[in-house]
């Protein structure tokens, strides 16, 4: 061959910086699995469409509550990676904890709003505008349970494992899902919330 | 070995050929064998776009072969260059060529696709006479609003005079409304309504079908399209009003059952916005 | 109610005791299994295969495993067309033939989506696991973990099919399952939910492969591999992968969204209630066409390594071939509408996708040009990748020619839906995508398996493979333009019968071919001591792959290459031609970091595969435990700290030594 590597020893690859570009990879399918989904929704929401309106059954302030527990998870998992940085244990599994309770919030609020509009006659079999709304939302509910229990895990794994390399990555790409599950909701909650409501 | 398996590649490609030939125009069921307007500029249309292609088809076909002949490592020829990959003259013209035949197929297409979309009149062929059909599992039911009679798995065309389809389906998946040798085929979708232009312009019996797979009795979706002189179809249209049977909603709620095979049948009166009721059925909690 | 929540809607009914050909294919499958399990029992193999095989994350035999499974799911699909072709041949007039509808419409579901997601797919991430990492001169692809996972995840896939065939049904409903057809009112049976479940789970094993060899790709090219001195397969393979992670989420989606229909009885793609399903033919074409380019773009990039190689010249225009695939990649997600035309848009709509679909002829044709001119002033050694190469000219050419045809919407108003269509896309994936890739498997089956193939016996099949193909499709051009739809499994036109007859010839004559694949396969194992690659470079080839020992070594290279040339081997073999090849004692080696084997993925997709199942039956205990295994193996793994290890430098320096030997021997 050509030439021989100096390096002290071969390596497979060098992880870091590839496995980051991979979860933006992971983050861009994920893209498009909304944007389907917004889609489908806007289509299914044209004027006239059948079966009752959304406008009727949704409460704009309970929402915007809702919105602020999510931003508010996600600024209190901003605080964790910054602490991280001490090397210390406490801090970062305080804010995780904190960023837990307020992700819970959201999901138990969710839920709750799913259960009402369920019981007020607005349910996901009844039309298909339905089915869209309780799907899009539900979807990026179901993310962030997902998220959840990766943030359960990470206080799991922080004590036993103490702030090393691994810990730090897996905390970026934690961050990294949980900043976009943020920016679903504002497009969710202008599109389908907002928009739905005027 | 190769020159053998090429030699009976040949010898079946011969048959092959002889089949589609000796097949002479009459016994094509389709659109090789037009027998109304649109059929006969889609031939049209496909046969111009073949021999605009074939322009660099042939060529291709031809240089693979002498290419392979030529340049095979058996072959003594001296010119040989190994590193010889790029040519900006070459690599222009086939960039190029391919580029002046799309255009002008573009064109082309752009000019017909509006021409011979199904939703628009046929040019100077007068008002149309209106058919509503509708797709059931597994016939087609053919209601003519203007004489209010109607018919299962039979379709009566006059020649020489345009008829609009509107289209629709119920009790059935998609399905698509199709005479090859008359036309273009069209989606039937239940709660929407699809429509056709068609313009026959020889008479006789020709094949209608469905082309879109729609469950256990697609196979059998045929209907036969009687192509009849004026006269004719006026006789035919009184024959019809005479028919003992009559399309009322009683009588739908039965023919809409699922059935494969289905003898035509013929009937006079047709419950009033029979067409309408169906499509509107659709908008409504469950499957009607 | 505890035996309705174990298992569901599953009785012993669910298996088709009364039809004979069923029950038959399932004694021979089921004795095959015990054969084989037998076998390993026997011989003790169970634990050389769990370590070496099942939870291998070496690229290289995961490309082995892909091609294997690839080929057995060949084998029942290809059972499904000689089926279809014999039922379409005796099923004119009062003969109905031997297949009633309920089964034969099951056939031709089957068959379409095995080609496509188990045949097709598996194939092409098989050559692409064998080849890129070494072309590209990397140890391993980016996350080899997940790589095992992927494959076990479109194993379990293919499994659910298969199981399909012998607990209750499968779809009915065509290869896309399109609604309302594929919907609850009409196909109340678990056929579709099994194609739903299926394809959700292979696709998610898709979907995660695209990302791994985009990561690879782009990160962890050896250095001096700048993109543009990328070998063109490389290339091909990269866009095909973007264009599996933009268009694959699209389809979990779509089958979601039908799923949800299905189960919850929510009203997406209903016929009633606001159900839209134009929508999901919209959405299935919008992942289903980059599909055909995810296909096909691999094969453009074998035909280029191929014509390049056996041509013993460089591959002509290499900079107009990127921008032709990159092209592609771009127009095939504005093209998806031509796939229906029919649907009633206007003259607008119907042009502007009609024109975008023909605008792709030029990039493909700029590449066969660019491939003929790689062959002209070459010196061709016609072994048979190269004679796949040549008959793809053809059968690519009357194929491309016919798809634009199918484009221009007033001539799609007659062929659409018609064996017209079926012809065309036979022509391009059977020509274009299929000889591709058996050009591929033949040519890189020495860098996998450390012997070439016997060409005589690849030289008949490849014979009967191609006379075959065109008496097979050739009549069904000639039938589609006289009427005659897919999907029928009767009609009454007897003109349609001769040439339908030639069609079941035909695709005897393939069946001829298949088995000399089969026993090529056979004897070249049973020759291989003498058809041994010792050289590790039986084609003088041009790129990296052929730098090192047949098979791979574990760590694919002792030293990480540099490269200045896109074919940098071609280059270095021309310059060592007077110093002669460096004796690995004069070489310093050094210890060689490698990943762990796992079996995570393998339980992942397992507790996968019990989640599909159990939901196609609604068998709500055993789909919990099914979902709480997949999640719970993920995070087990996260406590895993333990993933990796190194090779000894003397270890790798003896492997080096053995090679040099044999090479110079």
């Amino acid at each position: 061959m050509s030439s021989v590597a100096v390096a002290h020893h071969e390596h497979h690859h060098d992880t870091d910086s590839i496995d980051v570009f991979g979860f933006w990879l992971y983050i861009l399918t994920d893209c498009i699995l909304f944007a389907s989904l917004f889609a489908t929704y806007v289509v299914l929401h044209h004027p006239g469409a059948y079966g009752p309106d959304l406008k009727e059954h949704i409460s704009l302030n309970y929402v915007l509550v809702e919105t602020f527990a999510l931003l508010a998870s996600n600024f209190t998992f901003g605080l964790a990676i910054i602490s991280m940085k001490k090397n210390k244990v406490q801090m970062p599994l305080f804010w995780l904890v904190l960023t837990f309770i307020f992700g819970a919030i959201f999901v138990g609020m969710e839920v709750t709003e799913f259960v009402n509009l369920i019981e007020e006659g607005y349910s996901y079999t009844t039309s298909g505008a339905a089915s869209a709304f309780f799907t899009l939302v539900g979807t990026h509910g179901l993310h962030v349970s997902f998220g959840l229990l990766w943030i359960l895990t990470m206080i799991i794994q922080i004590p036993m494992f103490g702030i090393n390399q691994t810990i730090k990555r897996r905390m970026v790409y934690l961050g990294l899902f949980w900043n976009f599950l943020d920016i679903v909701w504002i497009f969710l909650f202008s599109i389908v919330y907002l928009m739905g409501a005027m | 070995m190769l020159h053998r398996s090429f030699k009976t590649a040949s010898k079946l490609l011969l048959i092959a050929s002889f089949l589609f030939l000796c097949g002479c125009e009459n016994n094509f069921t389709g659109v090789l064998n037009p027998k109304g307007v649109v059929a006969f500029k889609e031939r049209q249309l496909l046969f111009d776009c073949i021999a605009l292609m074939l322009i660099v088809v042939i060529p291709v076909i031809i240089m693979s072969f002498a290419f392979a002949f030529r340049y095979r490592q058996s072959h003594p020829v001296k010119d040989y260059k190994p590193n010889w990959s790029h040519s900006v003259l070459l690599e222009s013209i086939w960039w190029g060529v391919p580029c002046v035949i799309i255009l002008i197929l573009g064109i082309l297409t752009w000019k017909m696709t509006h021409k011979l979309d199904p939703y628009r009149p046929i040019d100077g062929a007068g008002k149309p006479m209106k058919v509503q059909v509708v797709a059931l599992p597994w016939k087609w039911l053919f209601i003519y609003p203007e004489q209010n009679i109607a018919t299962v798995n039979t379709l009566v065309l006059p020649v020489n005079k345009q008829t609009e389809f509107f289209l629709t389906s119920d009790n059935v998946p998609m399905s698509a409304f199709f005479v090859p040798q008359i036309g273009s085929q069209i989606y039937t979708m239940a709660g929407m309504r699809t429509r056709l232009h068609l313009l026959p312009t020889s008479e006789g019996i020709y094949e209608g079908l469905n082309s879109q797979y729609n469950g256990d009795g697609f196979s059998e979706m045929h209907f036969k399209v009687k192509v009849v002189s004026q006269d004719e179809m006026k006789k035919w249209f009184a024959k019809a009003k005479r028919s003992s049977k009559s399309l009322s909603q009683a009588t739908y709620r039965v023919v809409r059952q699922p059935t494969i095979a289905d003898p035509a049948a013929l009937y006079s009166g047709v419950a009033p916005g029979l067409f309408k009721q169906i499509i509107k059925s659709y908008h409504a909690p469950t499957h009607p | 109610m505890l035996q309705e929540l174990i298992f569901g809607k599953l009785t012993l009914d669910a298996i088709p005791w009364d039809v004979p050909i069923v029950m038959g294919v399932g004694v021979v499958v089921a004795l095959g299994a015990l054969g084989v399990l037998g076998y390993i029992t026997y011989a003790r193999k169970w634990g050389y295969l769990w370590t070496d095989w099942i939870t291998t994350i070496d690229h290289k035999k995961l490309g082995i495993m892909y091609m294997i499974l690839a080929g057995v799911m060949l084998l029942r699909g290809f059972s499904d067309a000689v089926m279809m072709r014999a039922q379409q041949a005796i099923a004119a007039g009062s003969n109905m033939g031997y297949l009633p509808p309920e089964h034969y419409d099951q056939i031709f579901s089957a068959h379409g989506v095995i080609m496509i997601f188990f045949v097709a797919m598996p194939f092409m991430f098989g050559l692409m696991n064998m080849v890129i990492p070494l072309q590209i001169g990397a140890r391993d692809v980016a996350y080899p973990y997940l790589n095992n996972f992927s494959f076990w995840m479109t194993f379990v896939g293919a499994m659910l099919i298969n199981i399909s065939l012998f607990v209750g049904k499968f779809a009915a409903t065509g290869w896309l399952a399109y609604p309302p057809l594929s919907e609850t009112y009409f196909s109340p049976g678990v056929g579709v939910d099994y194609y739903v479940w299926g394809l959700q789970i292979a696709g998610v094993g898709t979907l995660l492969a695209g990302v791994n060899f985009i990561a690879t790709i782009m990160k962890m090219r050896c250095p001096g591999m700048t993109l543009m001195k990328m070998p063109i397969f490389v290339w091909s393979v990269l866009c095909a992968m973007i264009l599996v992670a933009l268009s694959f989420p699209i389809l979990t989606v779509t089958l979601a969204l039908l799923e949800l229909d299905r189960m919850m009885g929510m009203h997406f793609f209903t016929q009633f209630a606001g159900g839209n399903m134009m929508m999901y033919i919209n959405l299935i074409w919008a992942w289903g066409h980059p599909e055909v380019y995810i296909l096909v773009l691999p094969a453009f990039g074998i035909f280029s390594e191929v014509a390049a190689t056996f041509s013993h010249k460089k591959l002509f225009g290499y900079t107009t071939m990127v921008w032709a695939i990159a092209i592609i990649t771009v127009l095939s997600f504005i093209v998806w509408v031509h796939h229906f035309f029919t649907m009633g848009s206007g003259g607008n709509v119907n042009s502007f996708f009609g024109i975008a679909t023909m605008i792709i002829a030029i990039p493909t044709g700029v590449k066969v040009f660019n491939w003929l001119f790689t062959m002209y002033k070459g010196r061709i050694n016609f072994a048979t990748p190269m004679l796949w190469v040549t008959a793809f000219f053809t059968t690519f050419a009357i194929g491309g020619m016919t798809g634009v045809l199918m484009a221009i919407p007033p001539v799609d108003f007659q062929t659409h839906n018609s064996l017209f269509l079926i012809a065309h896309f036979h022509n391009v994936i059977i020509g274009g995508v299929l000889f591709g890739y058996f050009a591929g498997l033949i040519y890189w089956w020495p860098k996998a398996f450390g012997f070439t193939l016997d060409e005589k016996s690849g030289k008949w099949a490849f014979g009967f493979w191609v006379t075959g193909f065109y008496v097979a499709f050739m009549p069904l051009y000639v039938l589609g333009l006289n009427g005659a739809m897919r999907r029928l499994s009767h009609y009454d036109n007897l003109t349609w019968q001769p040439y339908f007859i030639v069609a079941a010839i035909g695709s005897a004559l393939i069946f001829v071919g298949v088995c000399f694949q089969i026993w090529q396969i056979f004897i070249s194992i049973k020759n291989r001591a003498a058809l041994r690659d010792k050289t590790g470079d039986p084609w003088n080839g041009r790129t990296l792959e052929w730098t090192m020992s047949s098979p791979a070594p574990d760590y694919n290279f002792a030293f990480t290459p540099t490269v200045k040339d896109i074919d940098q081997f071609w280059l270095d073999k021309e310059n060592a031609k007077e110093i002669g090849p460096i004796h690995p004692d004069k070489l310093e080696y050094n210890d060689i970091h490698m990943p762990k084997n796992t079996s995570v993925g393998f339980w992942i997709a397992m507790f996968s595969g019990l989640f599909g199942f159990a939901m196609v039956w609604h068998m709500w205990i055993p789909a919990a435990v099914g979902f709480i295994g997949m999640i719970g193996s993920v995070i087990v793994r996260t406590f895993d700290k333990d993933t990796d290890y190194y090779i000894k430098a003397d270890v790798v320096k003896k492997t080096e030594l053995a090679h040099f030997k044999e090479a110079i021997s």
